[in-house]
């Protein structure tokens, strides 16, 4: 009897029974990874991998501090004014600024005064 | 970059001596000629990037929000493209970081343990402890895996029989059951039991013992191998 195979999505927790364990395409990611930079020459199989997870855990985190600026504006629509806050509200998402205000200057601007978010354990 | 490949789109030459072009390719190469005028300077080889491929999919993308949000949420279309080009932000600005450090080291690959270095320093050091225990199961199961792979048949064969796979019995070569006398027998084959009136079964019926584990289906009338 043939069984399942260690990530055929069934034993790995896989969102359906045609997806894999990985939420997201390992071989997007390591596309993006070649076109980051001309240096980058070879990654390793497990480099997508963990890329995965980690943009798995940072588009939680962009959700979660974006969904507490769109709160605090009384509102139940994510916009991207929320995710231009929350990036500005946060020290480790400041490589993100210069995306963010590209169109939303004015959202940029105005979010300045919005309040520290406190820190997520994902331990 | 890569140039070329499967996926590649090139773009066209400005001659267009001996080709027949199509009403799409005519607009194709109008498109490309009015959007730039670097292939008069020998760039025609250069790949250009999907749209697609710089992105992750919206779909997964959309999923892993809304693991977050609350049912009644809404996202509008402008937050799930800003979104998308942040994880590819994100993505980029780790491996430079990890590129940087391989470069320096004079290596060649980017290692997972070179990711979490570059998270560990750009800030990201809540993502490491749940990185590295992923990073280990994986590692796991993986090992798992090829030992699975590698092992030799025999131990593979015992492992199936523990697993409830019904054995098939077969008789020692010294007895001559059903018109076999002696013979090797292919594994798995099932030896149907001789009717009560014949001479053979009435003789060594108590031959016949059932291993432990399992129940052997050698002595149903219709047996088969699996």
């Amino acid at each position: 009897m043939r069984q399942a195979g260690a990530y055929s999505g069934l034993l790995c927790g896989g969102v359906s029974g045609r997806t894999g364990p990985h939420s997201l395409p390992l071989a997007r990611i390591k596309k993006i990874m070649k076109n980051s930079g001309e240096g980058v020459k070879m990654i390793s199989g497990e480099a997508p991998i963990i890329f995965s997870k980690a943009c798995d855990l940072f588009i939680e985190e962009l959700t979660r501090r974006s969904w507490i600026m769109a709160i605090q504006g009384k509102r139940r629509t994510l916009h991207k004014e929320d995710l231009a806050s929350a990036v500005i509200a946060t020290d480790i998402f400041d490589f993100l600024i210069t995306l963010v205000s590209n169109s939303d200057s004015h959202a940029v601007g105005g979010a300045t005064n919005v309040m520290e978010v406190e820190t997520i354990d994902y331990s | 970059m890569e140039t070329g490949g499967f996926h590649g789109y090139r773009k066209l030459p400005n001659t267009t001596a001996g080709l027949k072009l199509s009403v799409s390719d005519m607009n194709m190469r109008q498109q490309v000629a009015s959007s730039d005028h670097s292939a008069a300077t020998g760039e025609e080889n250069e790949c250009t990037v999907r749209e697609q491929d710089r992105f992750m999919p919206i779909a997964n993308v959309i999923r892993i929000m809304r693991k977050i949000l609350p049912p009644h949420a809404k996202i509008s279309d402008d937050a799930k493209e800003t979104i998308q080009e942040c994880v590819s932000e994100y993505i980029s600005f780790i491996t430079g970081e990890a590129n940087e450090r391989c470069q320096r080291e004079q290596r060649k690959t980017i290692t997972a343990e070179d990711v979490l270095w570059a998270m560990s320093k750009l800030g990201f050091d809540d993502y490491i402890e749940p990185l590295t225990m992923y990073l280990h199961r994986y590692r796991e199961l993986e090992g798992d895996r090829t030992s699975m792979r590698g092992e030799p048949l025999g131990k593979r064969t015992v492992e199936y029989a523990t697993l409830g796979v019904a054995t098939a019995f077969v008789p020692p070569p010294y007895h001559h059951h059903n018109g076999y006398f002696g013979a090797a027998m292919p594994m798995g084959t099932y030896v149907r039991e001789a009717p009560p009136n014949t001479a053979s079964s009435h003789h060594h019926h108590h031959h016949h013992h059932h291993h432990a584990r399992g129940i052997s289906n050698a002595h149903e009338p219709n047996a088969r191998s699996i």
